[in-house]
């Protein structure tokens, strides 16, 4: 469980979250929304302890606070938005980076083949041996996913859930590997793991999320399922923007188009 | 057994066994190499009673090598591996290929306080120098980097961050700074200090003695050691310091010991052979084009290519013009600067600088 009480984060005076609250089950994809500069990428940090806070975020009980670095790597990896790399690794060798602070629960026969796996989950099979530098973005992407599932390769360790934390994991990403992400991502909530995922794509969060985090201005909007949250009204408040919900009749997953796409204009005034 | 594709530990580990055989052989040579004309040959004749040979020079012998050629193979290695590990771990800290020492102002600053004591040490810092005998240029360096270092990191830290961008920055104005005093030193220098000046600043291994050693070679020794436990960190800071803490590095702790471990590094090195460029980029860059850029293995293999490297330069320039010797640093850079030109036009492809 993420517990999530009361977060402020200032940075020069200004205050970028103000009073965030919720909690993240294990079990659970919960996927963070809102538009650019709402401060989904400050609480991601601020869950990350890049940024420093006012409040209280507790994981499995813990106050986050409290915890050294090799203690908070064991129970989540975080997947940045870039990463670059300045030194010619191989494609295994980033993957071995995410057993930096070792491997708990996994045994010592099955390590040598881990990094293999992990490429295997995200579609990457036999590209160890190329260098990070010479792939695509996507592909890029995919190996530092890789990576982050190799800190936290089993999804509970003694009983007690970990957590995959993703800043914007398939924003790069062809419709295709967007899906296979997610798919491991929800993969690794079933299997009893925790997933807290900031996506810009309402229908990736409607068709993926189990619960859904709203953020407008640095406040929270609203917090529930899909369903619930993906409403024209909420919508079209968090993002400032006219939207129309509509309902896929076989699934009744929500889906959101902006309101021009059915030939109404976007007003103007709002976007300037 | 067979390893997986784009695991290069084993190449590093064969590496590193190549390496100290390396080292060894070289070794053997800066011994046997030099002016005197003690040679091994005639060493070991001497040992074995194969040659008559007459009892003072079997003593002169015997004081080239424990005086002369041991000292001052054991400086060597210590200051090329100095040179070479602190490179490696600059280029580690700012993540970037060609960062050295001599870029963020820690050899400028260690230099500083060198030519501090080499124009000053009889007048103005006269009191110094009779307090701190023998040991004044080594600490005064050694002072000189510590100090720059401390500025830099002062400078470049907010909040307990440090902004690797900002201390590249002040690592320039400070260079800056301490080459600027340095030049009014050099100004008000006399004839005879300008003399030693000039060939302390091209870099020499020529008054190794067995006193330099035991200033200069436990400050080294130490920086190497703790050096040697930063691999794994280094390896996750190539992904940017806020992924390397979630990885679970203490990402402050490690910038701190590189730090000192960089500055003690390099200011025993100044103190006791003045500027010997090239190591800190070539070593650690040729090796990286070798077994890739994993620490763990760059770490043991930088230290022992650069005392190799060292002692090969060093064995070059007593030789090329013997019976007088060249400053190491002409050696070093007349080797290092065209090799690295060759590196870059060579292998321009494969970094994704």
């Amino acid at each position: 469980m993420i517990e999530i009480d009361d977060i402020v984060v200032e940075i020069a005076g200004r205050h970028i979250l103000q009073g965030i609250s919720f909690t993240a089950a294990p079990g659970q994809l919960t996927a963070v929304i809102g538009p650019n500069g709402s401060g989904k990428s400050t609480l991601m940090k601020a869950l990350c302890r890049d940024y420093d806070y006012a409040g209280e975020i507790r994981i499995n009980g813990r106050d986050i606070a409290g915890l050294n670095a090799v203690a908070a790597a064991s129970l989540r990896a975080v997947l940045p938005q870039a990463s670059t790399l300045p030194f010619p690794f191989t494609v295994r060798e980033v993957v071995a980076l995410g057993l930096t602070a070792g491997h708990p629960g996994v045994p010592q026969a099955a390590l040598r083949r881990l990094p293999d796996e992990a490429l295997a989950r995200v579609d990457l099979a036999g590209f160890g041996g190329r260098f990070y530098g010479e792939l695509s973005g996507g592909e890029q992407q995919r190996v530092q996913l890789a990576r982050v599932l190799a800190q936290v390769w089993l999804p509970v360790l003694d009983g007690a859930p970990r957590y995959l934390f993703l800043d914007e994991p398939v924003s790069s990403l062809d419709i295709r590997h967007q899906m296979l992400i997610m798919d491991v991502a929800r993969q690794f909530a079933r299997a009893g793991g925790g997933v807290l995922a900031i996506l810009h794509d309402l229908n990736l969060a409607a068709l993926y999320a189990d619960q859904i985090v709203a953020i407008r201005s640095g406040r929270l909007a609203g917090v529930g399922a899909p369903r619930d949250i993906l409403t024209d009204r909420l919508i079209a408040e968090v993002f400032d923007c006219p939207m129309r919900v509509g309902r896929v009749p076989a699934a009744h997953i929500p889906f959101v188009l902006p309101q021009s796409a059915d030939g109404a204009a976007l007003p103007t005034s709002k976007v300037a | 057994m067979a390893r997986p594709a784009g695991d290069r530990s084993g190449l590093g580990k064969v590496t590193i066994v190549v390496l100290c055989v390396l080292l060894l052989v070289t070794m053997a040579v800066s011994m046997t190499t030099g002016a005197s004309g003690a040679s091994a040959w005639t060493m070991l004749r001497g040992w074995f009673g194969l040659a008559p040979t007459s009892e003072v020079q079997a003593a002169r012998d015997y004081a080239v090598f424990v005086n002369i050629r041991l000292p001052r193979m054991l400086l060597g290695m210590l200051i090329g591996a100095g040179l070479a590990v602190s490179g490696l771990l600059m280029q580690g800290l700012f993540r970037n290929p060609l960062a050295d020492p001599g870029l963020v102002g820690v050899s400028a600053g260690a230099g500083l306080g060198a030519v501090g004591i080499i124009v000053l040490g009889t007048t103005t810092l006269a009191p110094l120098t009779a307090f701190l005998g023998i040991y004044t240029l080594q600490i005064a360096s050694f002072l000189g980097g510590l100090v720059t270092t401390f500025i830099l990191y002062r400078v470049a830290t907010r909040s307990g961050h440090t902004a690797v961008a900002t201390m590249l920055l002040a690592g320039i104005a400070l260079g800056a700074l301490a080459g600027a005093v340095t030049g009014v030193l050099v100004y008000v220098a006399t004839d005879s200090q300008l003399r030693d000046l000039t060939f302390w600043g091209m870099g020499s291994l020529s008054g190794a003695n067995w006193t330099k050693i035991l200033t200069s070679g436990p400050i080294i020794l130490v920086a190497l050691i703790a050096a040697g436990f930063m691999g794994k960190g280094l390896n996750a800071l190539t992904l940017g310091e806020a992924t390397a803490s979630h990885l679970g590095v203490p990402v402050q702790r490690l910038k701190h010991i590189v730090i000192v471990a960089v500055a003690a590094a390099t200011g025993a090195s100044v103190a006791v052979s003045g500027g010997i460029g090239f190591v800190g980029i070539v070593v650690p860059h040729l090796l990286r084009l070798v077994i890739g850029p994993d620490h763990r293995y760059l770490l043991p293999a930088s230290a022992l290519l650069g005392a190799s490297f060292l002692l090969m330069a060093d064995a070059v320039s007593r030789v090329i013009v013997a019976p007088a010797e060249l400053p190491i640093g002409i050696v070093t850079a007349a080797v290092g600067g065209p090799f690295f030109l060759w590196i870059l036009l060579r292998k321009r492809s494969v970094f994704a600088w």
